[in-house]
């Protein structure tokens, strides 16, 4: 049953707690809902790059161009995990800390770039090589951010570092559900459907290498771009739905506290009324 | 005269979608214009002063980057930066022109020579259009 003082102390701390869960879900939601906006807003963008980057690769079937050669089974790998900065989102750092670890057992010629302070945080205690972290990015987010980042791997890929660049993330399905996703960025992978492809004969200027050139380098920034945007997404839902449970539990907690508080001062009155009682009719014998 | 589709997108958002007579733009090795019934057709753009014509009227903004594609009368403009006259600074441009003149002009062997030319080209075109 316990002490009623103590009981008392719980139920005020829980309250406090449930207070800050519940604020911290509403601020999620408010930041998921920018991120949403944000993913929408890429995508014209991002689809035209993509469409005309299919076009191309589809009329230029011999290629000596990096960006379409497919790496061979043990190739070097650069591989990009993207987290978060912040905790408190149940599961969404460590499955995708997870996925890599597992990758890098695999693929042993793997260097990492680190997206996110949980990831850095983790990785920097393990015997990997990483070769740059970027933390703190998910404040502030804007395009140079990402810009930043494809540059960087942009340089390491074509000075033939590495023969291709993954991603681990998060992609945002939905509210409920975020899913771990491994995706190659470079070289732009094979895509089976040709739909959308233009047909037309175009001509390019000043030629097509340097379109293609052009075309790669918009093509990485938003593509970091877009993940930045799912993680975040992913990470803002994650946190959600995390606090929207951890102010429930709290609400169930204050409940059967609340319960066991009345309990045992309902306890101690009996107490004090049968003592009188028994007192009063101590003195009338 | 017959119009043209034009749409000028931006990763995080779509900057302009109008029709319109014509349109001359920065390519990278010199401006050209883009009428009614031009051939399929994909450039990579310089830094430079775009330009659209509709119904008499001409509107300029400063392109920094980016790929254009012409396909069935539709004009698509790829760009990550692009400034329409109200949103720039010249007093900034006109510094940043300094800088970049002096930059290519030191001739020194370490600094990244088309940057410097990038930025010059871009700070021209901010001046031009301001």
């Amino acid at each position: 049953m316990g002490n009623i003082r103590d009981i008392k102390t719980r139920i005020d701390s829980i309250r406090n707690t449930r207070q800050i869960t519940n604020a911290m879900k509403m601020v999620a939601s408010a930041k998921l809902r920018k991120a949403q906006k944000g993913i929408i807003n890429a995508r014209p963008y991002a689809d035209n790059i993509n469409r005309m980057l299919a076009t191309i690769k589809f009329k230029t079937k011999e290629t000596h161009q990096k960006i379409f050669i497919q790496p061979k089974s043990d190739a070097k790998t650069a591989l990009v995990v993207v987290t978060a900065d912040r905790g408190l989102c149940g599961s969404f750092n460590s499955f995708v800390i997870k996925a890599a670890i597992q990758y890098m057992n695999d693929h042993p010629k793997t260097d990492l770039f680190c997206i996110g302070k949980k990831g850095f945080d983790i990785f920097k205690k393990k015997d990997v090589k990483m070769i740059k972290s970027y933390t703190g990015l998910f404040n502030e987010m804007n395009f140079n951010v990402s810009i930043e980042i494809a540059n960087d791997l942009k340089q390491h890929f074509f000075m033939n570092k590495y023969d291709h660049i993954e991603v681990i993330y998060n992609e945002f399905k939905n509210i409920m559900q975020q899913n771990v996703i491994h995706k190659q960025v470079l070289p732009i992978p094979d895509v089976e459907e040709l739909e959308g492809v233009s047909l037309l004969d175009f001509l390019y200027e000043p030629d097509e290498d340097e379109v293609i050139e052009e075309l790669t380098n918009k093509y990485i920034n938003v593509e970091i771009w877009r993940i930045l945007l799912e993680s975040s997404a992913a990470e803002q839902a994650a946190r959600m739905t995390a606090m929207d449970n951890a102010t429930d539990n709290a609400t169930d907690l204050i409940e059967s506290l609340t319960l066991n508080y009345n309990m045992v001062r309902q306890a101690a009155i009996t107490n004090e009324i049968i003592e009188i009682a028994s007192g009063a009719e101590a003195q009338n014998q | 005269m017959e119009k043209l589709k034009l749409k000028i997108i931006q990763p995080q958002k779509i900057f302009l979608e109008l029709e319109v007579d014509d349109v001359i733009i920065p390519g990278r090795d010199g401006d050209f214009g883009v009428f009614y019934g031009h051939t399929p057709f994909i450039s990579v753009i310089r830094p430079g002063v775009l330009e659209i014509y509709n119904n008499n009227e001409l509107t300029k903004y400063a392109l920094h980057d980016g790929y254009v594609t012409v396909e069935n009368n539709l004009i698509t403009i790829l760009c990550e930066v692009i400034e329409s006259a109200d949103q720039i600074d010249k007093s900034r441009a006109e510094l940043a022109l300094e800088r970049a003149e002096k930059r290519i002009k030191s001739n020194q062997s370490d600094i990244d020579f088309r940057r410097a030319e990038n930025a010059l080209k871009r700070a021209v075109a901010r001046i031009t259009i301001s």
